[in-house]
């Protein structure tokens, strides 16, 4: 939006009540995508009419957008922004300063081509928390001047610009990214990627053994794994580059990406829930990241609306950061494990799981035998108990698991928080605020009633929409203690609905 | 609605007074009609499940090949289950299932072979819908489901008129929460954030 259209945005958001536009690269950008689809297309159906039917498409997109650009303001007002477009399908949207959650940036390629940045706009709401409310693109400076602008309503204070020196109270180097990437992601989803990997190892080596061709599931098989395990890692590593995280008042920055860039600022009383997480091999180099559920947040897609308080760094200087950005949610209660009467649940389900895994593998396993028995050498000595090995293996798994499961499961309460820590492989230490529960459900099943055990569900609001943290297995009185707390803050007027009403 | 007595065996309401006709402990328990109402639903999805069954005897033996037989006896032991299932669930559900309503709080429990005890803070209560399909619309019942940021919890199989008193109640509730916020609400100044 450069002085284009009704308005100039550069002293926006003070000056109120004036209509602007956004920067007219949105053309650019909106058309963009159509480009690609219709030049595939007129190289494969480069025959008669179609080439030129599709440059006329192409043209008309390019003017309904270009009609779209012109016909859509932006109006900043004393209280609320306007997004109003007046083309075939009108659309009017309010969003009260009072309901906004966050007001993020995002860069991306084309973004840096024209020097505009986009701004996010997202309100507090669950059913719409995964999508911003209003996306606008601008010049690079007049975003961050908007930006500015009504983080100063938002958070009653300015936001820091890029030329501002901000103090982080942790540096994260390139390698701290890189290790995030790649030991991050669940340790399940690295068992199957690297599944996938070995399968395709195998499939060449016996191709190349054999002097056949490798065939095709090799090449399944790899692509699943870049899939499950490559990509996830190397987008981590490309959407948390250059990492910094700070707060300043009750407001927490984060500014992070390498080809999109990202600048993320929320409350710090918008913090529903902050996760510990550490995975398996994150364990093994004694490092944890921690993540927090904030409302509102919408900037990007999948993983990456959740923010990231710190990648994975050491144990101590985890907790450091903990202290430093939100110390709202230091959780300084003891922590009780689970009773006996939780064991013997455990051990029921895990034996309940091994006899499904038992029946469920008997006839597989009794057909492999038949039609591998007669074979010779390595693959008939292995093939016909490759099933009940695999099996047992399973079987011992589980009851290791059970065992973790038992050992780990802790539950604390506090005056203003509480605690769940689970997770046999992938261990993950959850801190909620009694404030920011929406709903508590205690669930006794038929073996857990008969060692007088429960476990809880509580419901609150996530970054990406409503979700829910289990416990483990307690007594019934002691998780019904959430809910009795939540009530008690509640009519005792230590709840503060001004600061926690979504 | 009819309400067999005082519901046994529960602590008695701690907090808030409790609705006019509930049982001594507060809570109140569901029309029989809704066991009806469960047998007629699950019937339907018995019927589903015996037609896939047949289905597969019929049609299953070609892609199914050796595995044809096991897949028809794990089949006939799910059967088996559902019907057993479908006979006691419906008694056992009623007999459970119980809510209340407070000034403060939704509380429901019920469950079959698992218990659920429900608690949503009249404070975080966002909407509240009655819904009914077309089993129940017959049977003059409805559900009504009472949405959080967080999630849903569910009253079900409540009498239409029982269902309608229970979304007033609710709605007054958290209209009244409202309105007696509305003085204390400090005046916003132009623009400004809430705090």
């Amino acid at each position: 939006m450069t002085g284009a259209g009704t308005g100039t945005a550069a002293d926006t958001p003070t000056r109120h009540g004036e209509k602007i536009r956004c920067h007219p690269s949105i053309i650019v950008e909106r058309s963009i995508s159509a480009i690609v689809v219709l030049a595939v297309l007129a190289t494969q159906l480069a025959r008669g009419a179609v080439p030129a039917t599709l440059a006329i498409l192409f043209v008309g997109l390019v003017l309904f957008n270009y009609r779209q650009w012109s016909r859509t303001t932006i109006q900043f007002n004393e209280t609320d922004v306007v997004v109003e477009r007046n083309t075939l399908f009108k659309m009017k949207k309010t969003l009260p300063y009072a309901k906004i959650a966050s007001v993020n940036i995002n860069r991306g390629i084309l973004n840096r081509v024209f020097g505009t940045s986009r701004l996010l706009v997202n309100i507090n709401s669950g059913s719409g928390a995964t999508v911003p409310e209003a996306v606008l693109t601008f010049s690079e400076d007049v975003a961050e001047g908007i930006r500015a602008g009504m983080a100063e309503r938002l958070y009653g204070h300015e936001t820091v610009l890029e030329d501002e020196p901000a103090e982080p109270p942790v540096t994260f180097s390139p390698a701290d990214v890189i290790v995030h990437g790649l030991f991050s992601v669940s340790t399940y989803q690295t068992v199957f990627g690297f599944a996938f990997l070995a399968y395709s190892v195998v499939q060449v080596y016996v191709s190349t053994v054999t002097g056949a061709g490798a065939g095709g599931t090799a090449l399944v098989s790899l692509l699943m794994f870049f899939v499950v395990q490559l990509a996830p890692s190397v987008s981590l590593i490309f959407h948390y580059y250059n990492y910094r995280v700070y707060r300043r008042g009750d407001t927490i920055y984060l500014e992070h990406g390498l080809i999109r860039t990202y600048k993320t600022s929320f409350d710090v009383s918008r913090i529903n829930a902050v996760r510990v997480k550490r995975t398996l091999a994150a364990r093994l180099l004694s490092r944890s990241c921690i993540e927090a559920e904030v409302v509102g947040l919408a900037s990007g897609s999948g993983e990456s609306l959740r923010p990231v308080l710190c990648l994975l760094k050491d144990d101590a200087t985890q907790q450091r950061l903990l202290e430093d950005l939100v110390p709202e949610f230091v959780a300084e209660h003891a922590r009780e494990r689970q009773p006996e009467g939780a064991r013997s649940v455990l051990l029921i389900r895990a034996a309940l799981a091994s006899l499904a895994l038992v029946l469920a593998a008997a006839y597989p396993s009794i057909y492999l035998y038949r039609e591998t028995a007669a074979l010779t050498g390595v693959a008939g000595t292995v093939l016909p108990y490759a099933l009940p090995l695999a099996t047992t293996a399973a079987i011992l798994a589980i009851f290791y698991a059970t065992a973790v499961s038992y050992r780990i499961t802790e539950f604390g309460t506090g005056t203003d928080l509480f605690t769940f820590v689970s997770g046999a492989v992938d261990r993950e230490t959850v801190v909620m605020n009694y404030d920011k529960v929406q709903m508590v459900r205690i669930t006794r099943g038929p073996v857990a009633r008969l060692f007088g055990v429960a476990r809880a569900r509580v419901h609150l609001l996530s970054a990406v929409g409503g979700a829910s943290v289990s416990s483990g297995y307690f007594a019934g009185s002691r998780l019904a203690a959430i809910g009795e707390t939540v009530m008690e803050r509640i009519a005792s007027g230590e709840y503060d609905w001004r600061k926690n009403s979504i | 609605m009819s309400f067999p007595g005082p519901v046994n065996g529960q602590a008695p309401a701690d907090e808030g007074s409790p609705e006019p006709g509930a049982g001594t402990d507060g809570y109140r328990r569901l029309n029989r009609k809704c066991m009806l109402s469960m047998y007629i639903d699950y019937a339907m999805w018995y019927a589903v499940l015996l037609a896939a069954y047949i289905l597969t005897k019929t049609y299953g033996e070609g892609f199914l090949g050796p595995y044809s037989d096991p897949v028809g006896y794990g089949f006939l032991v799910v059967l088996g289950i559902a019907l057993v299932y479908i006979v006691a669930a419906p008694p056992v559900f009623y007999a459970r299932y119980r809510y209340r309503i407070t000034e403060d709080r939704v509380d429901v429990r019920c469950g079959v072979l698992f218990i659920r005890h429900t608690l949503v803070p009249i404070e975080r209560v966002h909407q509240v819908e009655i819904a009914r399909g077309p089993i129940n619309n017959i049977l003059g019942l409805a559900d009504v489901t009472i949405t959080t940021a967080g999630g849903e919890a569910e009253i079900r199989y409540l009498e239409i008129d029982e269902a309608e008193t229970v979304a007033d109640r609710l709605n007054n509730l958290i209209g009244r929460m409202l309105r007696e916020r509305m003085p204390a609400a400090p005046t916003p100044r132009p623009g400004a954030a809430d705090e």
